[in-house]
Parts: C-alpha cells; structure tokens; sequence
C-alpha cells in the first residue's frame, strides 16, 4: 500500500468535492452513480461487449435517490464514472411548523431549520403521525450533490 | 343404479335451483375477473358443503354452463373424499355410477375439459373405495366400461369409456395420483393391486377398440368420432405402456451382455424404459400386435401425408408415440433366447423408423420447407431409446440386414445433416433442429460412453463415420465463428445459462473425437497452427477479427477434448486419450502433448505487450484462461494415483503412453517453467485489461484456484518470482484494487491458500501477515483518526474499505490449521476497527453486508481452532456486533419516494439478518466440536450466548421478514437446534424473550413449508419432552412458562403446553395437514399429553360434544380412546413408545380426519 493512502486528512475536508471518480466494472448493484447530473441508486448492472472482440461496457440501470426517477447509462467498464459522495446525519426532530419545514436538533445543540418535510403524502404521514404520537423521533437526512433529504426515521423509544 | 340418496330428505329443487344459479353467477364473475373474491367464496362454500351430491347432480344435469358443471364435479370429488368414511356402501356406489353413466350419456358433449373432470372424479372415487370393494363390485363397474369400449354403444360411448380408462390409469399410477389425504402406503398397495388384475385388461381392450375402427381408417371411411376413438385407443396404450411396473418380478436375463438395462440416459428426455415382465409376451409380441400397429402408421402414412397437416394430427401422433415407446421394451417379456426376439422386434421397429428419416437430406429439406418436424423428432427418440437398450456392436448391426452399411453410418450422416441445417438456419425459428441436435447428440453420448467397449469394437467404417461426424462438426462452427464474428455480444441475464448449454454440446463434440482421436487430434492441430500463422502474417495489415473467433472456439473445443468438466474431486487425463496412443515413444510426437504445447505457446505471446494488443481480444483471452484452468487441473504435475496399472500384455505399452501423458508437464520436466508462465498470464490479466470482469472472474475464481488446489504444485508455487510479484502487486498496487470486490475475495483466498504447502508454520504466517497485516494497519488507523466520520463516507474511501474488507474474508475462507493463527492475530487486530466501521457506515448497507459476511466466514473457519481464551476474545466481539447492529436498526423506518428502492432497503435488512442468523450457527457448532474438552473453567458457555445473540437478534426478525423463505427456514434451523440441545436453558429466559419464541413457533407452524413446520414441531416435542421428564424427576421443568396463569391484569396467560397442546389438535385434526408429517406431530403430541393430561381429555370431550352429527360421535370417541389407549402404550416418553403412538396417531388422522374437516 502506498503511502499517498494513508493522507485521509487530505480528502478529510473535501466535502465540497461532490463526487469522485471510480471503475466502471468495480461499480455494483446497490453503490451510487451520477447519471445526467444526478445521484443515483445502482439497481442492476450487466456487462455487454462492443463486438464480439471489443472491450467490456457496463450498462446501469439506476434510481435517483431524492426524486425516485429511473435513469440508464452505459459507460464501457474500464473508464472511470462519477460516484456521488452521499452523507447521511442524524438528528432529533424537534418540531414540525405549519409552512412544512422541520426543526432538528444537531449533534452540537444548535437546530437546523432549513430542511422541508417531504410533500409525498404517505412519506409525510408517517413523520407527522410518528411525531403527533408524541414519540422521540431520530430523523436520518441524506445529503449528496448539494441536496437534502429526510430517508428514515427511528423511534428512539421514550427515554 | 343413478339413486343415490346421501343425506336423506326429499331434493329441494328450488333450493337446488337457486345454488346452481349462485354457482353460474359466480363462475362467469371469476371468469370476468369481476369481484374474483366474492365469487371464489361462493364456489369454496359449494365445495365444502355437506352432503352436496344432489345439488351437484342437479347443476351437471341441468346447468348450460360448462364451467359451473365442471365446479359441481369437482364438488361432488371433494364432499365425497371427505365424508367417504360416513357414506353408506350404496352410495359410494351410486356416485361411481352416476358419474360414468354421465360421461357416456353426454359423449358427444362439446366440453371436453368438463367430461374429464367427471370421468376423473369417477376413478378417484373408485380408487377411494379399491381395497373396500369386492372383486365382483369393480368387475360390475369395468364390464358396464368394457361394454362401452368394444363399441356396443356407438363410437361416442367408446371413447368416453377409453377416456374414463385413461383417468383410471392417471389416478392409480403413484406417482401421477391425485392427493387423497391418505397414506403413501395406500396409494401403492391400489396402484399394485391393480397392475395385477386389470392393466392388462385394459390394453386388450384398448387394443381391441383401436382394431375394430382400423378397417374403416386404412380405407379412409372413417367418421371423425371414429378417428377419435382410434388415437384415444392408442394414447392410453401408450399410457398404460408407461407405467412403472412393478409386479414384472422376474429376473432380468444378465446373459446376453449385447442387451443393456441401464435407463439413466433416456430419463433427460422423460422416457422410461418399458419392462412389463413375462406376463405380457403374448399381448404384445406374439399376437402380431406390433406389426399391425407399424402396418397402420404405414399405411396412413403412404394414404395421408399428401397433406402435411397429418403428421401433427392427433392419430400420427399418438401412433408414433406409441411406436417410439415400443422401441424402449425390454426386460423379462422377451424369452430368454440369448436376445434374439428382442433383436428382431428391435429390427422390426427401425426399419419402419428409417422410413421417417431416410434419406437424411431429403428429409431435412422437406422439413425446412414446411413439413411438421414431429416425425423426424420422434425417430429421434427412437434411436436414442434403441441405443440406450443395445452395445455399440449390436447397434451399428442392427442395419445391416437390410442396407449396406452400418447404423451407426447412419446415424452419423443424419447429425451431419442436423448439424449443417443447425448452422444455416441459426434463428430462432429452427429449434427443432436444436432438438434434434440433443437427441442425437445423446444417442451418441450413449453410445460412446459406454466403458466396457474396447476400441476395436468399433468398425472401420464405425470409426469413419465419427471422423466425417466430427469433421463436420468442426468445419460448421468454424464457419458459424466467421459469420457472427461481427456481431454484438448481448449479454443479457440468459448469458450463463447458454454458456452451460453451450458447453453441455461442446462436451458431447468432445466425446465423439476422442474417440477417434487419432485422427481427430492432430486435424485440430494442424487447424491451429495454421490459424496462428495467418495471423501473424495477416499482422497490421488484415482485421484478424474473424481469425480470433475461429480460435476462440477451437480453444473451447481443445479444451473439452483434453480434459473432462470441473465437476468432480480430482481431474483426470480422460480415459481414452490416454489409450488412444499406445504406439506413440516419443513425448514430442504424441498429439495430446502437441496440441497441449501449441495453445501453450499461443498463450504466451499474450505476454508480449505488442501481440498483446494487437491480438489479444478480452474474449479470446476469456476463452484462453477457461482453457488453461482446466488444462491446469489435468496435465500440471499431476499427482500419481495409486491405481496399479494394468498387467495383460499390451499392458506395458498402454502404461508408457499413459505416462508419457502425466509427466510431459510434471514436476520433473516442464512443470516449473508453465507455472511461471501462467502466473505471469495472471499478472498480465490485471494489469492489461481492466474492467473486463468476466476475464477477470475467470482468472480469480478458476485459473488461481486451479492452482493453488494442490500441495505439490503450491510447493513450486511459491517459490517462483512471478508469484511474489503477485503478492506483492496485491499488497500495493493500485491496479488490483480496482478488481471488483468479490474478486478481491478470491483473489485473497488463493494468495493465502498458496502458503499452505510451506514447510514451517513459521514462514506461512509470516507471509499471511505480510498479506493481511498492511490492512489491518490501515482500518486502525483509519478509525483513530477524530475525523473518520466525515471522511470515511467519500465513495473512494468507501471503496478501498470494501476491498479490505472482502480481502480478510477471503482470507478468513482460506484458513487452514497451517494458517490459523495469523489470520487470527489480524482478525483481532481489527476487530475494534471493525466494530466503528459498523458505526460509522451504519446507513451504508453494502459495508454492513460485508462486514457481517466476513464475521460469519471468519467464524465459521476458525471456531474450530479456537483455544478457550481465544473464543472467549472472539464472542466477545459477536455480542458487541450484534448489540451494536442492533441498535442501529431497531425500530428504524425507510422514507422513499421510490418503492424499488424501498425494496431494495427491505432486501438488504433480509440479507443482513440472513448472515446474523449464520453467523449464530456457526458459533453454535463450537459446542459440538468441543464435546470432549467442555470441562474446562474459561469455556465460554455457548449456549447462553447463543440465546443472547437471539435475544439480540429476534426483535428485528419481524413476522413480514419471516415471510421469506430463506429467512425463515434460517430462523427455525437455529431455533429448532437451540431449543433440542439446550430445553434448559428456555426456563431461564425472561418472560418477553420466551413469549417471542412461542409466537414464531406459532407462526412456524401455519408456514406452508413442511419443513419449516416440522422445525417447529420438533422444537414443540423437545421442550414438552425436557418438562415431563424434568418434572418426573420432582424438578421444575419449564416452571412458570409451563402453565397457565392470571396475568396482573387478570387476563389469563396461557401456558407454553395447553396453549400447543390445544393448538397442535386442532392442526391435524380441522386443517389441511399433510401425512408426512404425522409422525413430526406425534412426537410432539405425546408428550403434551403426558404433561397435560386432564386438559387433554377435557379438550376430547369438547370435540366430541361439538360434532354436529350425533351418529359421528360414538365414532370419533372410540378413535380418539384408541389414540392414547391402543398398542400397549405407557406413559414414557422412550422410543417404543414413541413409535406405538406415531402408529395410533396416523391410524386416527386416516380414520376420522376425513370428516372432521367438514365446515
């Protein structure tokens, strides 16, 4: 191994890198994938070749992660795609308000009051029954490519 | 005859009125997909009514609807299996009676589907009542048949009779029986009672109906219900000619050793061999009965087939059937006359096959232009059937009486033909070429298999045919390879599963030029060459692509010839190459080391970067590794087996040639300098051609296993520069990382499992360190770093995380007691590592996946091993997983908006528990490998942490995850082990951790899967089984669980054995509970009953009292005091005892089951 890899500080701070870069082949089913701009779930890959004799390609069929869309590429397998760098933090919900935006306690006792709840109903009815039942509420919000999302949430039981 | 009465009352027609419009309603609702629930609903409650028969009677008789007259016979079969224990003997007979005299009334009923119905509800009545009825009883019913059948009734009647014959036939044939609720035992003693009186029977009368319409047919006079009867004459002489006969019994004749009796081959194509045994010589070989069926086909044949329609009409096609199926006689049924008949008869049916076929050409051509493929198809068969029943000799002379050459001439320009019209067609509309391809493919299979025929069995035109055979062969694919050499490779889902076809048809090739491979070896020689060589010359200045194809499949086809598939502990140099030479000396003229050493050569210029690029194509390459692995595995310093050569006289010479074959490339001679060479190809793969990952996977998953597998050749093997190269590529190169993981894994176990054959532990652990220790560094670093939270989730971080991590599982994979100890050590090391990672990448479910996979490897090839402070080190580390997987996913809830990638979410959670419940088994087996040290003082109690880990693990099993086959059968495996071995250790468990047990068993035992029931019942049988004898011997037993309770709230709490006790009685006793079972359930059962025994008897009298028919109860009362009082039984749970209540119990399901299950 060389040493170069041993410098996680050098990347420590590369949150504003959004995406890096990786092998086409060494991408499998469930990794993310930027296809036309956007983060990506992988849901299937197969591998097809240019000609009998030519070089391996990799065709993915993949779901966005904020809006669910389905998107396809095919990329031939030895060049690099852009794999997004997805984050995910969790906070207490706090409060729900009227507008449709959240309140979330972070890590360091600040509140962070910039994030939307979903306008999927089914999605919403689960946080806003789950908080209206009075439940202590961890909600898991996923970051990639500048955007936000709450993608679960945990009920932490009454401490 | 048609009263039947069931039931008593006067027939209410308004009411039978008012249910046969329900029924319509429903059935057209169902068939409109309207309101489908309701409508089943209304059908359902027809079917389990009470005493149904006359309303049924009344919807067949009177209803228009075809499909509400099927559902009423299917009615009256339910209600009367049901309740056949309650109907008196009249009206078990007027059922039967009814239903046939229904078939034969409305014969000419358009219906088809609703008179088989009836006629099949018919026969399962009457095999219902079989062992019941008396001899003269079943002769009343069949003569009223055979009437019907020899055409007293007319040509309707008829068929409607050999139809309900048909039925018969289905219904006592065991293995095509329809489902009675009744024992296995049953089912064969009807099926051969019934061989033995009527089967027969039924052929001559079969036989008999079929001759009485011929005349009229030959003269083309028929009526079509004449023409009916005729092909339903001969289908259910076929069907009857499949049956498994069992009552043959005689010895077979082993005398003649030209006549085999092996069926193995004909089972791909669902043919059976037909032995009938003696008693049936003069139905179907004396009377001439053959030789009127082929003079039939014949003459329709010459009269109809003007019209191509015919040989897809219904009676060319169940002639042939038949035909083709006479071909498979064999057995006692022919005279012991050293197998002459049976070679007549044999002869007898070729030459009327060969009409079908011959000649080849013309045939095929008719074929391609429009004639039905059916009848060259089935003289297919009939080769195949002939050649699985006679010796290769015997075979190539059946032909010759009545041609010049041989059959296996024959057959040869018949494949050549197939072979070349396989290759012009090529589209998807040709699969009968395809079919016909496989059949004869495995006729030769069959043929040339064999071990037992010398080589000079053969004749010379024999071996000439299979080289023009083989030839053919070559020369088509060649060109085939030319013409699609440009296509695009589609690799779609199908791609593995037409590799294996693919090769299933390249081994047979195979077959067929060894032997012949004299000639066949150096012609594929000599094509190689001269391939090689116009591909150098052709170098920048032609498109080599359609030389690469060629290549690529004679690479393929060398490969079968040389060496035989995977399958199989040790690779062997096939049996016939190494005859096949005997008078070859010298090592550099015999063909199998010339054509070895030219693809050798051939490989290696892939290591010259300009060939590299300018030949070696990914898939040429992909076909050089799958050769070389297996060429690996054959010829590479072979290992000398024990097997004492031969002493005849040619023997010496046999001996030298063979050994000429395992040595060429032996330790001694070029063992060493191949191995380099193939290590170096290895290298050469990874670091030239990236992110070809079916080359890749080869060369990890095949060409390094292959290997590495043996001792002798890992002794080299590590000792060889190249080798360290590797080692060292794989510890610091970039280039490797960029395999996909799972290769990684692979790539991991052979590096390890090299070091297998180094002489001092010593040095093999240093090397695994060398190996393994730069990770284990690497991850604890990693993890001390403050900012590893931010850090770690950047995709390349991610990446080189999961490469680590499948690196140390496929290490893990590979340890052997050589290697244990320092793979050990790593492990350890990072186990802290390990355990942050879960924390840090707990939203990532492809870490949690490998992370979890790599523990249960790890600890499934290391619990073994373990000393007891080591154990206690390593479950240690399990319970900090399990507790700290956990928490994170307890209660946890996925929000998407996409409900794929919800799925998704769902299938990872199942696969992570999947691993946690392996990974529970896995350190359950410590316990019992260590049963002869358990004394010690630091032995980690298994059990306990084993419940703990369940304890940990149960809550996030939910009753949905249940619901998946695998899981399920994962969570009862370990909990129907736990709760065998350790029942004890239930008593301790706290009241939530129990009450979850008892739920799932529950849930357990309504699953649809016998297995999974009989886990849980067996689960059941050993805990009540530990109370009673604990509480025997004045202990407590399962204590507070074993009773019921007042709960603080006042509810009742029911106890662990009253609440199964009530449950398993109603299980057997009121719901579809299947007889294999039984005996599962019983050993369940008793000791219940032991534990609760005036529940029990309260419960017997609440069942006895619930019965709704008062005439019913002495009945059942009886039988369930025959349940607990019969067969001597005692109140010990030993095994007699066992076994006398498993036989009381399934004589109670048989006896009342019936109709309990009456709603």
């Amino acid at each position: 191994m060389s040493d170069e890899e041993h410098h996680f500080e050098s990347k420590a701070d590369a949150g504003a890198s959004k995406t890096y870069p990786q092998q086409a082949g060494t991408i499998r089913k469930n990794g993310y994938i930027v296809i036309k701009a956007r983060p990506c779930k992988v849901v299937e890959v197969s591998t097809s070749k240019t000609g009998k004799h030519g070089h391996a390609k990799c065709h993915f069929v993949a779901i966005d992660i904020f809006n669910g869309k389905k998107l396809e590429d095919i990329v031939p397998s030895s060049h690099n795609c852009d794999v997004p760098h997805v984050n995910r933090t969790d906070y207490q919900l706090i409060d729900i308000s009227e507008d449709g935006f959240v309140s979330l306690l972070t890590e360091n006792g600040s509140t962070k009051d910039d994030l939307r709840l979903p306008t999927d109903e089914p999605l919403l009815s689960q946080i806003k029954d789950g908080f209206a039942d009075g439940k202590d509420l961890v909600v898991t919000v996923m970051s990639a490519m500048g955007e936000e999302q709450i993608c679960a949430i945990k009920d932490i039981g009454p401490k | 005859m048609e009263d039947f009465a069931a039931g008593g009352g006067p027939p209410d027609l308004a009411q039978f009125q008012a249910t046969m419009l329900a029924i319509e309603r429903a059935c057209n609702e169902n068939q409109m997909c309207m309101n489908s629930a309701a409508a089943e609903a209304t059908i359902v409650s027809l079917h389990q009514s009470p005493n149904p028969y006359l309303c049924c009677r009344f919807i067949l008789e009177n209803s228009q609807l075809a499909n509400a007259r099927f559902q009423a016979a299917g009615a009256i079969r339910d209600a009367a299996i049901r309740e056949w224990g309650t109907l008196s003997d009249e009206d078990k007979k007027g059922l039967i009676f009814f239903c046939i005299c229904f078939v034969m009334k409305h014969a000419t009923a358009t219906d088809g589907y609703v008179q088989n119905k009836v006629s099949s509800v018919a026969a399962q009545l009457m095999k219902r009542g079989w062992l019941d009825f008396t001899k003269s009883e079943k002769e009343s019913v069949f003569s009223e048949v055979k009437n019907a059948i020899i055409g007293m009734h007319g040509a309707n009647a008829q068929f409607a009779g050999i139809n309900f014959l048909e039925s018969v036939v289905t219904e006592f044939s065991p293995s095509t029986s329809s489902a009675m609720g009744l024992p296995a035992e049953f089912h064969e003693k009807c099926g051969s009672s019934f061989e033995q009186d009527y089967l027969q029977k039924f052929y001559c009368w079969a036989q008999d109906a079929a001759l009485g319409v011929t005349n009229r047919i030959v003269e083309c006079r028929e009526t079509l219900a004449e023409d009916r009867v005729c092909s339903a004459a001969l289908c259910l002489m076929f069907q009857i000619l499949n049956w498994d006969f069992k009552c043959a019994g005689d010895p077979l004749d082993t005398s003649n050793n030209r006549i085999n009796h092996e069926i193995a081959m004909l089972r791909k194509f669902e043919f059976v061999l037909v032995q009938p045994g003696r008693l049936w010589h003069d139905v179907l070989i004396s009377s001439g009965h053959i030789t009127w069926l082929l003079g039939l086909y014949d003459t329709m044949r010459a009269k109809c087939s003007v019209d191509v329609i015919w040989f897809d009409s219904p009676l060319a096609v169940s002639a042939r059937q038949l035909i083709v199926q006479l071909c498979s006689l064999t057995g006692a049924i022919f005279s012991s006359d050293n197998g002459q008949t049976q070679e007549k008869h044999l002869l007898q049916i070729l030459s009327a096959v060969l009409k079908w076929m011959d000649p080849p050409a013309a045939v095929i051509a008719a074929v391609r232009s429009g004639r039905p493929d059916s009848e060259i198809l089935d003289g297919c068969h009939a080769f195949l059937s002939m050649a699985t029943l006679t010796s290769t000799l015997l075979f190539d002379n059946l032909l010759r009486p009545i041609r010049s050459y041989g059959t296996l001439q024959f057959l040869s320009a018949l494949t050549c033909e197939i072979i070349q019209a396989h290759g012009v067609g090529n589209n998807e509309e040709d699969t009968w070429c395809s079919d016909a391809l496989d059949i004869l493919l495995e006729t030769w299979n069959v043929l040339l298999r064999r071990t037992d025929i010398e080589k000079n069995v053969l004749s010379r035109e024999g071996s000439e045919a299979i080289v023009i055979l083989f030839n053919t062969i070559v020369e088509s694919h060649l060109k085939a390879a030319v013409n699609s050499a440009f296509d695009e490779l589609a690799d779609s889902e199908h791609f593995h599963a037409s590799i294996a076809v693919r090769d299933e048809r390249l081994a047979s090739y195979a077959l067929i030029a060894r032997k012949v491979a004299s000639v066949t070896i150096p012609f594929l020689i000599r094509l190689f060459s001269e391939r090689f060589s116009t591909l150098c010359q052709g170098k920048g200045v032609t498109d080599p692509t359609c030389i690469l194809e060629e290549l690529y499949w004679l690479l393929l086809i060398s490969g079968h010839i040389l060496t035989d598939s995977w399958e199989g502990e040790t690779m062997m140099v096939p049996d016939e190459l190494q005859t096949s030479f005997v008078d070859i000396d010298d090592v550099a003229q015999h063909p199998v080391v010339v054509l070895s050493w030219s693809v050798i050569k051939f490989a290696e210029q892939s290591l010259d970067p300009d060939m590299r690029t300018n030949f070696f194509s990914p898939r040429l390459m992909e076909a050089m590794v799958w050769f070389l692995s297996r060429w690996i595995s054959t010829y590479l310093m072979p290992t000398k087996t024990s097997k004492s050569y031969s002493s005849t006289l040619i023997g010496r010479t046999v001996d030298h040639s063979k050994n000429l074959l395992l040595t060429f490339a032996g330790e001694d001679n070029e063992g060493r300098s191949l191995l380099d060479i193939f290590v170096r190809i290895s290298l050469v793969v990874f670091t030239s051609y990236p992110g070809e990952i079916e080359l890749l996977s080869l060369t990890c998953q095949h060409m390094l296993p292959a290997l590495v597998r043996r001792k002798n050749v890992c002794i080299h093997l590590v000792t060889l520069d190249s080798w360290r190269s590797l080692s060292n590529a794989f510890v610091n190169e970039r280039i490797l990382f960029s395999l996909p993981s799972r290769l990684q894994r692979s790539l991991a176990e052979s590096l390890v499992g090299s070091v297998s054959a180094l002489k001092e532990t010593e040095a093999s652990n240093q090397y695994v360190r060398d190996l393994m220790g730069p990770i284990a560094t690497y991850l604890v670093d990693m993890c001390t770093k403050d900012s590893v939270k931010t850090f770690a989730q950047q995709p390349d971080i991610l990446f080189m995380v999961c490469c680590f991590l499948e690196r140390l599982r496929g290490a893990a994979r590979a340890t052997e007691s050589r290697t244990q100890k320092a793979i050990f050590d790593v492990a350890v090391s990072a186990m802290d590592p390990i355990l942050t990672l879960l924390e840090v990448y707990k939203d990532q479910s492809a870490v949690v996946y490998i992370i979890l996979k790599f523990i249960v490897d790890f600890v499934d090839a290391q619990v073994v091993f373990l000393t007891p402070k080591d154990m206690a080190t390593l479950v240690n580390f399990c319970m900090k997983l399990l507790q700290i997987y956990s928490s994170h996913n307890i209660g946890k809830i996925s929000l998407s908006m996409s409900t794929s990638l919800l799925n998704e979410a769902k299938a990872e959670k199942y696969k992570d528990l999947r691993a946690l419940l392996q990974l529970l088994t896995h350190l359950c087996t410590k316990d019992m490998v260590d049963f002869s040290v358990a004394s010690e003082e630091e032995c980690v109690n298994i059990a306990e942490v084993v419940f703990l880990g369940l304890h940990i693990v149960t809550p996030l099993v939910s009753m949905d995850l249940l619901k998946y086959p695998k899981l399920c059968k994962n969570y009862f495996e370990l909990l129907s082990h736990l709760l065998e071995v350790y029942p004890e250790k239930v008593a301790q468990l706290n009241a939530d951790a129990f009450k979850y047990i008892v739920l799932t068993i529950d849930f357990g035992i309504h699953q649809q899967d016998s297995d999974v029931v009989d886990m849980c019942l067996r689960a059941v049988a050993a805990l009540s089984s530990h109370h009673y004898r604990e509480r025997s011997r004045g202990q407590e037993g399962l204590g507070a669980y074993a009773v019921s309770s007042y709960g603080p709230e006042g509810t009742l709490q029911e106890g662990f054995l009253s609440h199964f006790l009530r449950l398993l009685l109603h299980l057997i006793l009121f719901e579809d509970f299947s007889m294999e079972l039984a005996g599962s359930a019983a050993d369940a059962l008793l000791p219940l009953v032991l534990c609760e025994q005036d529940l029990y008897q309260r419960l017997v009298q609440e069942l006895i009292e619930r019965l709704p028919n008062p005439s019913l109860k002495p009945r059942l009362a009886f039988a369930l005091q025959s349940l607990t009082s019969s067969n001597q039984l005692s109140a010990s749970l030993d095994r007699v005892n066992r076994q006398r209540f498993r036989k009381n119990l399934s004589k109670l399901l048989v006896d009342v089951s019936g109709f309990l299950r009456v709603k």
